[in-house]
């Protein structure tokens, strides 16, 4: 057990080493040769020849290389991610309640995803090529082939403003001016968890949706797997119930790669927030970053790719310890 | 968009392949061409490489519109782009240039034709995608023969490689990237080759170790073929029906990450007609509320883009796995 943990927090530390030099790279070493002065670029452009010297000082920007980059680790690891010439304040003051918003977002929408994909999929797998089974696989490869980029519009579109304007799909049968749900606005959890969840809800849907199909099939696929296995023909021969073998059986064994998959998911869909908060106005890492991409805040965006792909790495690590100890059968394998 | 990236499943890939029995080839044929599911897609796709080929400077001939022409009067005075199916007319009533007053989708918040900017979209998204994936397979072959036939420091390399690819997010990289190196139709080509060809290497390189054991590569190797050789002749020919599977995801997912790129303006640049920069132009200036044909259009021409690409992998896959599903 101590050499998977080991093992896998060494390539924790491989990933986070690598992020950093990306990153390192692409803001103060590319710009270079694409004729961009990086201290320009993080100062910002209305920025006097001595702020962009003093920036220049604190980046150590002169100094070789090396140097840079260990002077960028030491910010890092201080927590420290740079100043937003572009907002005047910290990046981390700017990053930091960014990602409480996002974090309500991608984990409400997981725990949706889920809830659609856990049924069907089992369903499908308990009853495969059944008319419920097909319509499940259909409904799941439709999703995949929705991106989510089109869905956000649409959704805000259908749900949120043709509402307001007395119409759904087109046909006018509300009164002007109705909100079946917001479209707009962001309410932190702390203030009113109620209005929190119901700003979040057309958000959460739409995030939910394109990994709610690749868990269908997901979970089809392990339930399937699993309903072929001894165990659960000698359960359902002792006389167990569908609904036991499902929970007590197969769910229990499933659990443990459903939850690898999740880590893996929550990470990527830090990249969907970016479509979904844009267009749902939620001020989260996403919103951040694009405005960011918008005004050429340079601190800002880096500060946001860095942090999006640490959680990203963290989360994957953690899954996969968790994985290692809730599945003794790996602990063994991985260990030799 | 990443949502269907995970939908790759690596570990299948790199279970088939091995021990193929000699007619596969006929019997996947076979399989195909009685699954009316790939027969659909791959109608759906012959039409949408004709669209992409013929469909721009045809519609742009019998419309009179080029794909960038701005048209002043295909907006009403408030700014308000034409609907669907209707004409421009001058102030005094009389139609404006009888050939060329129509138009058929529409037009866009500039005054341009949304039918013909969806079609020529249709050649960035599929020139995009291929071109970006050809190079991703190339480099993943490359590197996936290597580290599966020579093992070793190689393999341990390039499986670190793949791993620590894996674990990144990676269209926030990838916005990184250009934002850095501007953008550009071969930025943006060269981008996403950089960030998908790690799926192919773990392909090829599962396929590889699975091929070099067999027996065949052992004979030849003992009549004294040279490791070239057997690379190219015993082990490169035995990865392109696994490849040719996940090929299909992966252009699939190429065309939503040029997209995706495009979206967020950092893809291909304006005022060239992408489906991603029509959504983005549409949603951002805030206009789909007002006319909701401009991001439809786009978007439901990227949805079945995708859902055509996506059935043809699931049959595809179905049809080249030995004794069926």
């Amino acid at each position: 057990m101590r050499t998977v943990i080991l093992k896998r927090l060494g390539g924790a530390l491989i990933q986070v080493i690598a992020i950093t030099v990306f990153a390192w790279l692409l803001f103060y070493v590319i710009s270079k040769f694409t004729g961009a002065n990086p201290a320009q670029r993080i100062a910002g452009k209305s920025a006097t020849a001595q702020e962009i010297a003093e920036v220049a000082r604190i980046y150590g920007l002169n100094k070789p290389y090396w140097q840079q980059y260990l002077i960028f680790m030491d910010h890092l690891i201080h927590g420290n991610f740079g100043f937003s010439y572009v907002q005047m304040r910290p990046v981390s003051q700017i990053l930091w309640p960014a990602t409480r918003a996002t974090a309500s977002l991608v984990l409400g929408a997981a725990v949706i995803w889920l809830c659609i994909a856990a049924p069907i999929g089992a369903y499908g797998g308990m009853h495969p090529r059944s008319a419920g089974d097909v319509t499940g696989r259909a409904i799941a490869i439709l999703g995949m082939s929705i991106p989510v980029f089109w869905l956000a519009p649409m959704i805000s579109y259908f749900f949120g403003y043709e509402p307001t304007q007395g119409k759904i799909l087109g046909l006018p049968i509300l009164h002007q001016g109705t909100t079946i749900f917001p479209i707009v606005g962001y309410v932190d959890f702390g203030q009113n968890p109620v209005q929190w969840a119901y700003h979040l809800i057309l958000p959460w849907i739409t995030l939910a949706i394109g990994f709610a199909a690749v868990y269908i099939r997901f979970i089809r696929t392990l339930t399937a797997e699993q309903l072929a296995e001894d165990y659960t023909r000698t359960a359902k021969a002792k006389g167990a119930s569908t609904a036991r073998v499902l929970l007590r059986h197969v769910g229990r064994n499933i659990a443990p790669t459903v939850t690898v998959l999740l880590g893996a998911d929550v990470a990527t869909a830090l990249t969907g927030v970016f479509f979904v908060e844009t267009v749902f106005a939620i001020p989260g890492l996403g919103y951040t970053g694009l405005s960011a991409i918008e005004n050429l805040d340079y601190p800002v965006i880096t500060g946001v790719i860095i942090l999006c792909a640490l959680i990203a790495v963290l989360l994957n690590t953690i899954v996969d310890l968790l994985h290692a100890a809730l599945d003794p059968r790996l602990r063994r394998i991985t260990g030799q | 968009m990443t949502s269907s990236m995970q939908s790759i499943d690596l570990d299948q890939g790199s279970t088939q392949g091995s021990g193929q029995p000699a007619g596969l080839r006929a019997t996947a044929l076979r399989r195909l061409r009685r699954d009316p599911v790939a027969i659909f897609a791959f109608s759906l796709l012959v039409l949408l490489v004709l669209a992409a080929l013929f469909g721009g400077p045809l519609a742009a001939h019998l419309t009179g519109h080029g794909p960038n022409q701005q048209f002043p009067n295909a907006l009403a005075s408030d700014s308000q782009p034409l609907g669907v199916m209707q004409r421009t007319y001058y102030p005094n009533g009389t139609v404006h240039n009888p050939h060329g007053s129509l138009f058929i989708l529409g037009a866009d918040e500039l005054g341009r034709d949304v039918l013909v900017r969806v079609l020529y979209g249709a050649r960035i998204s599929l020139l995009v995608a291929t071109s970006a994936t050809a190079i991703a397979v190339v480099i993943g072959i490359t590197l996936g023969l290597l580290a599966g036939y020579l093992g070793g420091w190689v393999d341990a390399v390039v499986n670190r490689m793949t791993e620590t690819a894996m674990a990144f997010p990676n269209l926030l990289l990838a916005v990184g990237l250009a934002v850095v190196v501007g953008p550009g139709l071969l930025n943006v080509v060269i981008i996403i080759a950089l960030f998908t060809w790690y799926y192919p290497a773990r392909i090829v390189r599962g396929t590889t170790i699975a091929t070099k054991q067999m027996t065949y590569v052992a004979a030849a190797r003992t009549v004294g073929a040279r490791p070239r050789r057997i690379l190219l002749v015993h082990l490169l020919p035995q990865v392109w029906g696994p490849l040719l599977v996940y090929a299909t995801s992966i252009i699939a997912n190429n065309i939503i990450f040029e997209a995706g790129l495009s979206y967020l303006g950092v893809g291909v640049p304006p005022p060239t007609a992408s489906w991603g920069q029509m959504l983005s132009d549409a949603v951002t200036s805030g206009m789909y509320q007002t006319d909701i044909t401009l991001a439809l259009a786009p978007g439901l021409a990227l949805v079945l883009t995708m859902l055509a690409f996506n059935l043809l992998g699931d049959s595809l896959r179905d049809a080249l796995t030995p004794g069926g599903r």
